[in-house]
């Protein structure tokens, strides 16, 4: 019954999937939030006429385009990574995982494919109305595209909507609307989603700022900062609520990952005083923190939204596992023996007895003998248990602070974007240089709260590709080292290519400004772009 | 003939709300909150640049009254 796989192969595996994924999702929040930017942008053209808001919408759509573009390029071989890489797992799960991957390929990533062309090419081919709500579909259509890939993802989470069949050996569906409305992929799609609008905010509102400090376009510039602060401020509360919606949905779904979260190593049953961890230092092989700095009177309502509910410590979730690996094995040992006779109920009786923990059985085979669960007897048994059930156990260290420094971006784009937006309503940020600088220089952080949301999401799902049921180090391909190692430098290259790309791209278009967008149709466009000297006009010539 | 069109058409887009807003209500409260939220989102930032306008209006007034 070996299914085991070089693990030097699984760990090359995981860290392309991990780079190609990080280094795609460098490129899709700023569309998601972009586009609806945009579409704002083209809404208040619409609604009062004022051809500066057109020109906005095209200069921050051109940037958008730049990024959209490389986007789509970084995510479409990930789709095939699955197959390639990952084939144990898309056999184990690909019924279930496939089918939300296939509906964004044909319905969302079709959506936005279609109408962005329209979006950037049918300016003076439709009407102002019918533009707007292309750029509306533009919008919904990437945000559809990142709803299906978070209900895949959902179910990796926490799987709800398949079963497992013996006689196939594999997952089915069972239930599509279950899928679809998994809590777990409605909570991470709205705060992937908001977590996109706060970075389409931060981009423009960090450009606009840098125009504002150096005095140029400077119409486009102020318009431009009042919109993105507006829109930056509610979405950090809304990615902010739907964090917190996410720890407490994983209270249950995923309470490994919220104890490594955490840092909880022992249960404290005194819930009203339990602290939560500002800051430790994890040691795995201690089994506690060496350092910790915990706020009292914090942890279990922050977590469980009740006074009264304990949460489960690593230690106790490490003992909890083992009875779950007992009948894990038996599910196995029992599966084993159905399929090579699919007349011995009593196996098929014993396998459906102990199914639920049949991930915990493919957890221990790595420690049996021969990677044989057979081979486990009560000699060897309590060793292959300690060491299967502290696999359970996410990275700690990796898993606290790379949830850390998401949560302290977050909160700091937050009071940032508060304060842009009250000074820009009062029309006085011109006044406070500091602030605008604060907005420059705080750029990257959207993009470092996003990955470092990832590692906590996928880094937490660990040991798992799909929670509870089937562990990473089997869902791999059983490729050699040198293809594995050999495709991860390339990949690295190409990415690193692409990064390069837009960066550049990106610094040359911006600093360029609006200037360049238009060029020698500024003046017949009528309305002459910001640095021109008819963009110097007063607003309301521009009707 | 244009208005009835233009009837017929706002009439669905509010049959197909309702529809959402029933379905996800029920079965996925954190998407209705998306579609409501990033309605929201897009409309007060959108107020925002009207206001803006206003501002500016109102600026443009006070330096031509001063003169």
């Amino acid at each position: 019954m070996s299914m085991m796989i070089d693990p030097t192969v699984v760990d090359l595996s995981r860290l392309q999937f991990a780079l190609t994924a990080l280094y795609h999702f460098l490129f899709v929040p700023l569309t998601l939030g972009m586009t609806f930017i945009l579409a704002t942008m083209e809404t208040v053209y619409v609604i009062t006429g004022k051809q500066i808001y057109k020109e906005m919408t095209q200069f921050w759509g051109k940037l958008f385009g730049i990024n959209f573009a490389l986007g789509v390029a970084t995510g479409l071989t990930m789709e095939f990574e699955f197959g390639t890489n990952w084939s144990m797992y898309s056999h184990f799960v690909g019924d279930i995982f496939g089918t939300p991957l296939a509906i964004e390929g044909l319905m969302a990533f079709f959506m936005e494919s279609t109408f962005v062309g329209v979006m950037f090419f049918g300016w003076d081919r439709i009407s102002a109305k019918a533009h707007l709500v292309v750029t509306y579909l533009v919008a919904l259509g990437s945000n559809l595209s990142a709803l299906w890939i978070l209900i895949a993802n959902g179910f990796m989470q926490d799987p709800r909507g398949g079963t497992f069949d013996p006689n196939t050996m594999r997952m089915q569906f069972s239930n599509f609307v279950d899928l679809i409305f998994n809590v777990d992929a409605q909570a991470k799609f709205v705060h992937t989603s908001l977590a996109g609008f706060v970075t389409g905010s931060m981009f423009v509102m960090a450009v606009s700022a840098y125009y504002l400090l150096t005095k140029r376009h400077q119409d486009l510039a102020r318009r431009s900062f009042r919109i993105a602060t507006l829109f930056g401020v509610i979405s950090s509360i809304g990615v902010v609520t739907l964090g917190d919606a996410l720890g407490f949905i994983d209270v249950n779904a995923q309470p490994t990952k919220v104890a490594a979260m955490e840092a909880i190593w022992n249960t404290d049953r005194n819930t009203v005083s339990a602290p939560w961890n500002l800051i430790a230092f994890p040691s795995e092989s201690q089994g506690r923190n060496l350092f910790e700095i915990g706020i009292p009177y914090v942890l279990t309502p922050l977590l469980t939204h009740t006074e009264t509910r304990v949460i489960p410590g690593i230690n106790q979730l490490v003992q909890d596992a083992k009875p779950r690996i007992v009948s894990g094995i038996q599910a196995m040992v029992a599966l084993e023996a159905y399929n090579k006779d699919h007349a011995d109920t009593q196996a098929l009786a014993v396998f459906k007895a102990n199914e639920k923990d049949m991930g915990f059985g493919f957890l221990a085979m790595q420690y049996a003998p021969d990677q044989d669960l057979k081979n486990i007897n009560t000699t060897n048994l309590p060793s292959i248990l300690d060491k299967t059930a502290k696999d359970t156990i996410p990275n700690v260290w990796v898993e606290f602070w790379a949830f850390r420094l998401m949560v302290a971006s977050g909160f700091f784009m937050l009071g940032l974007f508060a304060f842009a937006a009250y000074y820009s309503l009062k029309n006085e940020m011109e006044k406070h240089p500091v602030l605008l600088k604060m907005a420059l220089w705080s750029l990257p952080l959207p993009w470092i709260a996003s990955e470092f949301g990832w590692i906590t999401a996928e880094n937490g799902r660990q040991p798992w590709t799909v929670y509870n049921w089937l562990p990473t180090f089997i869902s791999a391909s059983s490729h050699t080292i040198g293809y594995m190692a050999f495709s991860l430098v390339g990949f690295t290259l190409l990415y690193s290519s692409f990064i390069a790309a837009e960066l550049y791209l990106m610094f040359k278009y911006a600093r360029l400004g609006p200037t360049a967008h238009h060029g020698h149709d500024a003046a017949a466009a009528g309305g002459g772009m910001a640095g021109q000297p008819a963009f110097a006009k007063p607003s309301m010539d521009r009707k | 003939m244009k208005a009835f069109w233009n009837f017929l058409g706002l009439l669905a887009i509010m049959i197909l709300s309702l529809f959402l807003a029933v379905i996800t209500g029920d079965y996925g409260p954190w998407y209705f909150a998306w579609l409501v939220g990033t309605t929201m989102i897009v409309l007060i930032a959108a107020a925002g640049a009207v206001m803006f306008e206003k501002q500016e209006e109102e600026q443009q007034g006070k330096k031509g009254s001063i003169h």
